[in-house]
């Protein structure tokens, strides 16, 4: 009688089919990294760089002058004594228990991920708020983004960059990019029908309605995108020091490995330190541009 | 609500009617549940596969594959006694505290995974040998510092070190520090992981770029890849290395070159009573290097994984399986594999 097997089990294609078609792709990026990988490496000379230079910048600075700006820079933007109080004792902690110089490494890195982050994300947010069609084309490349598992997109980076900070730059990026993307574009859509009207009305420009109405009607949620993507950026850290990025992440690795646990907790809490500061500096910096625009409405 | 008393009859029935078959499905000669651990690079896999389908089908073991890794597959036997079996576990860093679960009785060696040893060193691509033939020592290396710039900051040379979590992290780092490779100009760059360090080492090869860093055979990667050990001059100092290059605290590290690692079959004690025969398997199975280079070689081209690497393994190579097993195991594998 026929096979019925395929009742039971998945008529899947045949191995060495599969395996072909692997080797195939595999074959096809390994050309086009032996071909392109020299010029894509000197496209990311700059930003190497600048991270290099950034981090050293941090590492060999005196650390009383790092904490001093730092604070200083906190309070500026955060205009807040309570926020600048806790950073100081989160930073005086963090190198009161040895941590100081993998803790700039990460900060010198996450901060310049964070700025890519949000330079390119709200952009795109905005494209995406304007246009239906840019939504269907980057919704889903946002849901890859977020669920593919890092390592997959890594491997072939590592394969073209070899490992260190770029392709560290690139997994952090890839990852904690989409929310600030999403809740652009979901701030900007949920902005009221009726305020776009009067604006209209009062003969504003593409330019002024979105300057002058959508982005500060947005903030809240913009910032809400914004504080997840700083979040995710700093859970990226352990993944992205398994591709040889200095700091915080590779005493995590190690303790996972070794089965140290204090020494995973408190450079955890390292990064979730870390975390709140940035996040609480931003959140003060959005909650001070939205009075400022309440100021000028109620004018 | 009639459904539902339906619906919960069915269930009960179907309960104890799996109930009923599971004991029968039990071979005559049941050793019991054993767990293996399956550990992340291609001969622990491969291994730990072929022990699996071993025990399953030629001692009726109920056997299972967990996810392991060195460290914490040893410290949960020596702690807990599960796995059962650790295939091919590295014994160099935590020698210690295997011998002291040996002398407790909590654990069995029951053999050499590994009949050559690991091999470790410090490796370069043959061709840039060719090119500077001095490179096969460590003065030539030092002499050459330049060719292993880092791309991050150019007044340093890189010797790709250990992944964070690895016992060889400390040992490569003590014997940069006892070869004064610092003072070269030289760092020992953490790859991050075993993904990181193979593909750093890939990257290098496929574009003919110098490389310089640890590795360890046999894995399929320096069975594709013809790379030559560096030579330390100094011999293997068993003692110093034991004492102080695999520790953290070593103070003043003296130049060795690694020795062969042991690398062995570790099983709980519990196993040997109740299995006995397994174990017996378990003393016999070991390879050479140069063998498994060749298969690890295999499964990279096939992107076999290690279920798939152990059948073939069994299929092709009877001649050397043969020996480690009675007749009637044998038999019994041979007719495993047939039904596959």
């Amino acid at each position: 009688m026929a096979d019925t097997s395929w009742w039971v089990t998945f008529p899947q294609m045949e191995r060495e089919t599969l395996v072909g078609f692997r080797k195939a792709l595999d074959g096809a990026y390994r050309d086009f990294s032996r071909s392109y990988g020299d010029a894509i490496e000197a496209f990311f000379e700059p930003l190497l760089f600048f991270l290099v230079w950034f981090e050293r910048l941090l590492i060999n600075a005196p650390w009383w002058a790092v904490l001093v700006v730092v604070c200083a820079l906190v309070f500026l933007v955060g205009r807040s004594w309570k926020i600048v109080a806790g950073t100081a004792v989160a930073f005086l902690l963090i190198g009161y228990f040895g941590m100081w110089k993998d803790t700039m490494s990460t900060m010198s890195i996450i901060t310049v991920c964070t700025l890519i982050a949000i330079a390119l994300g709200v952009p795109i947010g905005i494209v995406m708020a304007r246009s239906d069609r840019a939504r269907t084309i980057v919704t889903p490349i946002l849901d890859v983004m977020q669920t593919m598992p890092a390592f997959v997109y890594l491997i072939p980076v590592v394969m073209l960059l070899g490992i260190g900070k770029v392709p560290g730059v690139i997994a952090v990026v890839i990852y904690a990019i989409p929310p600030v993307i999403r809740l652009t574009n979901l701030g900007i859509r949920l902005v009221d029908r009726d305020v776009l009207e009067a604006a209209d009305a009062f003969g504003a420009s593409g330019w002024q309605r979105l300057v002058g109405v959508q982005i500060p009607l947005a903030l809240p949620t913009i910032m809400a995108g914004i504080n997840q993507t700083i979040m995710m950026a700093l859970a990226m850290v352990v993944i992205a020091s398994m591709i040889g990025v200095q700091g915080l992440g590779q005493p995590v690795l190690r303790s996972i490995t070794n089965q140290y646990f204090t020494l995973g907790l408190l450079n955890g809490l390292a990064i979730v330190a870390l975390a709140i500061v940035f996040d609480r500096v931003s959140q003060a910096y959005g909650r001070r541009m939205q009075l400022q625009y309440e100021r000028i409405s109620n004018v | 609500m009639k459904i539902l008393k339906y619906l919960i009859a069915a269930g009960f029935f179907a309960a104890t009617s799996a109930l009923v078959t599971a004991p029968a499905a039990a071979q005559s000669h049941d050793c019991g549940s054993v767990t293996l651990a399956d550990m992340n690079w291609s001969s622990a896999t491969f291994i730990a596969n072929l022990d699996r389908f071993v025990l399953e089908h030629a001692y009726g073991c109920d056997a299972e594959l967990i996810p392991g890794d060195t460290v914490p597959t040893g410290t949960s036997m020596i702690e807990k006694g599960k796995p059962d079996i650790a295939s091919e576990l590295w014994t160099n860093s935590f020698r210690d505290a295997l011998d002291a679960g040996v002398k407790e009785g909590r654990l069995v060696i029951a053999g050499k995974s590994l009949s050559d040893g690991g091999q470790e060193a410090f490796w370069v691509p043959r061709y840039l040998v060719e090119k500077h033939p001095e490179l096969a020592t460590i003065q030539g290396v030092i002499k050459n510092a330049g060719l292993f710039r880092n791309p991050e900051d150019p007044t340093q040379s890189v010797l790709m070190g250990c992944p964070s979590g690895w016992a060889c992290q400390i040992s490569v780092e003590n014997m940069a520090k006892a070869m004064n490779l610092g003072d070269a100009g030289f760092i020992v760059r953490d790859p991050g992981s075993s993904a990181g360090l193979s593909g750093s080492l890939t990257r290098a090869y496929e574009r003919e770029k110098p490389w310089l860093g640890y590795y360890w055979a046999p894995t399929a990667l320096l069975g594709k890849f013809d790379m030559v050990a560096v030579d330390f001059g100094s011999g293997i100092d068993l003692e110093g290395y034991v004492n102080c290059i695999t520790q953290v605290d070593c103070e003043n590290p003296q130049p060795t070159m690694f020795p062969p690692a042991p690398v062995l079959t570790v099983a709980v004690s519990d196993l040997a009573k109740r299995a006995p025969d397994a174990v017996d398997y378990l003393s016999k199975r070991a390879f050479t290097n140069a063998f498994l280079n060749g298969l690890l070689a295999w499964m990279e081209e096939n992107q076999a994984d290690g279920e798939i690497a152990a059948v073939h393994f069994l299929n092709e190579n009877e001649a050397v399986w043969r020996p480690w097993v009675s007749d009637a195991a044998a038999a019994r594998i041979k007719s495993a594999l047939a039904s596959l």
